[in-house]
């Protein structure tokens, strides 16, 4: 039989899927042994055979040479430890920190959420669906023409159990049809039912009152899995028990799934109590089939606008409509992104200084390459044995890199907690793992390419000395330019994050945190139900703390600084006249101000005697006052709310609640009915706070320790908590651009180091010649510094441009003066010439006459 | 290079292997030859592609079973010049090695089932 040219063609081809070393011994011979075969038969069983025969002999021929490369690899890294010490690290910090921040990109933005056809759901926000009755509600949703369907919920902190037990959960009460919109079914026992909705007042700070919990049938709940499990013990009797919220009996009737806890990992549900006072609800929705998010938002806007008219919009005060993954993710989606490119810059840093590395040894091998390239070994050979250097490399970083991600990890989990407990975020799961092989094996390739193609030509040139040392000098002085352009970008994006932070640090809240501790109470389902005796109870408690050694004032408020999640308030008139916008109302008690470190701008501090008296007195902030003249005109006059007068007895700077800040109308009132729902108390005292914190809590259990106690924290802590996320984000920035620097000086002063090992012989001709080792260091720095510059200009030019997204990180963190710009660039010149001036030491102390002498 | 093993320690030997020893245990062969006299010898039924026989080439080589001789042309096919191998004397020491395994294992399998004239 004639032989086929195509068919020895094809298996040529697969000829070249085997190793190189292998490849080279016996491609001819295989060549001719199926040339022979296909004398003798052809056609499809012969290939048949033939991919047979590939499909066991190409990965132990792989895994043999494979397994030679990594002897010869592991022989060379042993010799060289501190160079691959720190190529290791460099990338496990690099591919570790992708690792960590990517895991927390696939929790938020990438994991779908556990409920049916999560993508079609929708978060409708600062949206009022009506909800002043439930048929007006039902009304709304059922004849939507863009949703299929609609569901409100509430939530709030409560108390959980029987005097003496407590503990504090998140109760969510939901329309009805909350589960069902969801597509979550209770795993035991039912969802609620239309007819367990009532009318009622909402539970909103403002008309709290425990009978809508007590009002049957509504006075029912489905519980979270995890209380199921932690006060049952998983038993199906648990169903019609009764648990206390507040003190309040519900009926169980239903349990949630495993990791069901939306929202805001709720332990409790109950059916909702429609009032029309209510503004506390949150709407979601499932968009009705065929409806695109564009398609939808034209009816939504118009529907926000009609529910909520006459509001001013600004765009922070914007309706919107979003998917429900994005709005859980909220600010933390763009954050994470920023982060996610840092992290990437990163890498690509790490990735060009050990491109670096390996070329100055490849060079420095050269003579190692040609020996092996005389006894036979062809290019393809060496650039394969470069090639497993390389993945073995990324191997080993990829490991000790898990460490840096789990570190990266379980930090963003306390700074930043995932909103849900199945985005928790996790190293452990397919996407992130793959994410991190494909990471390891891309930045392999990329640091591996240049020295493995580098070194693909050494070899041919010959030994020492040749052409090709130039040639890898531009391309390693390049690299390094790289590496100072990218350095520039992470190190003015951590000053402008930093610079941020600060101010947001400095911002004046309008109170001092120094010093204050706080503690909260709630007296609801305890046995002091009437209003004198919660007066009673917080006199009692405010005098045994003040008693305390070190105490030196004690107060309690409503609402604390920071912490504000709901709000009261209204439209107040002052002589009659009412002001232009709404105020919060905080109520307060005695000597408030003074514990706070606010400031009295005029007038004076609400005292026992106010307390005492029955004539009612308030204090404004220099916000709702400025409307009104000269703070202390206001004092004395006639401020009144609804049917409510009180006397103004001072003016005060204005706190920050974190609504609309410092700079929002506030009207500080006298707590007539504190601790309802809950009440907290504030403390100043004298050193370090938190020595104070166990003896202030025991103190207010001593009043009645049935009455819980929580959230017992120095301010400065809650301060801390409340900028856990800038804080986080300054952190990582400011580690990530301290990590590049200390890379880019590390691949500056190799590269001026081994130039002047190369260099040695023509230094010591040059001095010979009359030039001082001073003019040899001179001219060595100046060629150091040149990367630097040649880095600088698209440097710059990335941060100006990357300089927006920071905001996302950090409030107010957009921009830095372009005198940062410059001063990042000379900080980075500066340490470099120091790091070069060291490394061209040697110079100074060459000997001439030894140099001259090899000759 | 390595202390070499003791030729007990290479057994069991894979088939391709053992055959390969066998085959240039009678003289020097090229690869096609060998290929040719194995799928013979076992009546088609090991018929060694080109990837397994050389990969088990180049293993019996590093182990030092069996080495290159010179290159010269096949008679029988062409005038095509081919790699001839041939067996060593420690190559020779595994193939008695592997025998005897098999041997025993042959003489306890006939105690225990007793052997048949004709599998």
């Amino acid at each position: 039989m004639p032989e086929d040219p195509r068919s020895v063609r094809l298996y040529r081809r697969f000829l070249k899927l085997y190793p190189a070393g292998f490849r080279e011994h016996y491609a001819a011979a295989m060549e001719r042994a199926f040339r022979d075969e296909l004398r003798e038969s052809h056609g499809a069983l012969l290939w048949l055979s033939l991919f047979a025969d590939l499909a066991i002999s190409l990965p132990a021929q792989f895994a043999r040479e494979f397994a030679q490369d990594a002897r010869h690899t592991f022989r060379l890294w042993a010799a060289r430890p501190w160079h691959t010490t720190f190529a290791i690290l460099a990338l496990a910090i690099g591919i570790g920190a992708n690792t960590g921040i990517f895991s927390v990109v696939n929790a938020l933005l990438l994991r779908s959420l556990p409920f049916r056809n999560p993508e079609r759901l929708a978060s409708l926000d600062l949206f009022f669906a009506p909800h002043d009755t439930a048929s007006r509600f039902h009304d709304w949703r059922t004849h939507s023409s863009y949703l299929a369907d609609a569901a409100l919920w509430e939530g709030l902190d409560a108390n959980l159990g029987t005097a003496g037990e407590w503990r504090r959960v998140r109760v969510v009460q939901t329309s009805w049809n909350f589960f069902q919109l969801l597509g979550t079914q209770p795993v035991l026992g039912r969802a609620f039912a239309p007819d367990e909705e009532v009318a009622g007042t909402g539970w909103g700070p403002a008309g709290f009152e425990s009978g809508w919990l007590n009002r049957r049938p509504n006075a029912i709940a489905v519980i979270s899995n995890g209380l199921w499990q932690g006060l049952y013990g998983g038993d199906p009797k648990a169903l019609g028990a009764i648990i206390r919220i507040d003190g309040n009996p519900l009926t169980i009737v239903g349990v949630a799934p495993q990791g069901f806890d939306y929202p805001d990992r709720a332990a409790v549900w109950k059916p909702a109590a429609y009032s029309g006072g209510n503004n506390g609800w949150t709407t979601i929705a499932r968009l009705k089939p065929g409806i695109s998010w564009a398609q939808a938002r034209t009816p939504f806007l118009a529907e926000a606008d009609r529910f909520w008219p006459g509001v001013r919009r600004t765009s922070a005060q914007i309706s919107t409509i979003t998917p429900l993954r994005d709005a859980l993710a909220g600010p933390t989606k763009s954050a994470s992104l920023v982060l996610m490119a840092c992290v990437l810059l990163v890498l690509l840093i790490a990735c060009t200084n050990v491109a670096n590395l390996l070329m100055a040894r490849t060079a420095d091998r050269a003579a190692e390459l040609s020996i092996r390239s005389a006894l036979g070994a062809s290019r393809a050979r060496i650039s394969q044995q470069l090639l497993t250097e390389c993945v073995l490399l990324s191997m080993a970083a990829a490991l000790a890199g898990l460490a840096v991600a789990f570190a990266t990890n379980s930090f963003a989990a306390k700074l930043q907690p995932a909103p849900l407990a199945t985005q928790n975020y996790s190293i452990l799961d397919t996407r992130v793992l793959s994410f991190a092989i494909a990471v390891s094996l891309a930045s392999g390739l990329l640091f591996g390419l240049l020295p493995s193609f580098y070194a693909g030509r050494v070899h041919i040139f010959g030994t020492r000395g040749s052409s090709g040392t130039r040639g890898s000098r531009l391309v390693r002085e390049a690299l390094a330019a790289a590496q100072v352009m990218l350095t520039i970008v992470l190190l003015t994006a951590s000053l402008a994050v930093g610079h941020a932070f600060v101010r947001l640090m400095k911002i004046d809240r309008g109170f001092d945190r120094t010093g204050v501790i706080t503690a909260t109470v709630s007296l609801q389902g305890t046995t002091i139900q009437t209003e004198a005796g919660r007066m009673i109870y917080f006199q009692e408690a405010l005098a045994r703390i003040r008693r305390l050694p070190g105490v030196r004032s004690a107060s309690t408020t409503q609402f604390l600084p920071l912490d504000a999640k709901g709000f009261i308030g209204g439209r107040f008139r002052l002589d009659g006249r009412p002001a232009s916008t709404n105020s919060s109302d905080i109520p307060v008690m005695a000597d408030y101000f003074r514990t706070m470190g606010g400031r009295i701008v005029a007038g004076r501090e609400f005292n026992d005697a106010d307390m005492q008296s029955n004539t009612p007195v308030a204090i404004v902030n220099d916000i709702f006052a400025r409307e009104f003249g000269q703070p202390a005109d206001l004092l004395g006059r006639e401020l009144t709310e609804g049917n409510t007068g009180r006397k103004i007895a001072g003016v005060v700077r204005g706190m920050d609640y974190m609504t609309g800040g410092a700079n929002s109308s506030q009207v500080f009132t006298l707590s007539r009915s504190p601790g309802w729902p809950g009440s907290t108390f504030v403390v100043k005292v004298a050193g370090r706070a938190e020595d104070h914190l166990a003896i202030v809590r025991d103190t207010i259990r001593s009043v009645d320790p049935q009455v819980p106690v929580f959230g017992v924290k120095t301010m400065d802590q809650r301060m801390a908590e409340n900028f856990a996320r800038p804080q986080f984000y300054k952190t990582a920035v400011t580690c990530f651009a301290a990590f590049a620097l200390l890379l880019a000086i590390i691949g500056i002063y190799g590269i001026v180091s081994y130039t002047v090992a190369r260099r040695t012989h023509e230094m010591g001709v040059r001095m010979a010649l009359g030039a001082t080792p001073e003019n040899l260091r001179a001219v060595l720095l100046r060629e150091g510094l040149l990367p630097i510059a040649a880095g600088a200009i698209p440097g710059i030019a990335l941060a100006v441009l990357s300089g927006r997204l920071l905001e996302s990180l950090v409030e107010g963190a957009k921009s830095v003066e372009p005198t940062a710009y410059a001063g990042s660039v000379l900080f980075i010149a500066a340490i470099a010439a120091a790091g070069i001036w060291i490394a061209t030491r040697p110079i100074a102390r060459l000997d001439i006459t030894e140099i001259l002498r090899t000759d | 290079m390595p202390p070499r093993n003791q030729p007990a320690d290479l057994t069991p030997l894979s088939p391709a292997v053992f055959h390969i020893l066998l085959s240039l245990g009678e003289g020097e062969r090229h690869g096609y030859a060998l290929r040719r006299e194995i799928a013979q010898r076992t009546g088609g039924k090991l018929k060694l592609g080109p990837g397994v026989l050389y990969g088990s080439i180049h293993k019996m080589l590093e182990w030092e079973l069996i080495e290159e001789s010179d290159e010269r042309p096949d008679p029988h096919l062409d005038d095509e010049r081919r790699r001839y191998y041939r067996i060593t004397p420690y190559g020779r020491k595994v193939a008695q090695a592997e025998a005897a395994r098999m041997r025993d294992l042959v003489q306890l399998a006939a105690a225990k089932f007793g052997v048949p004239k004709h599998a």
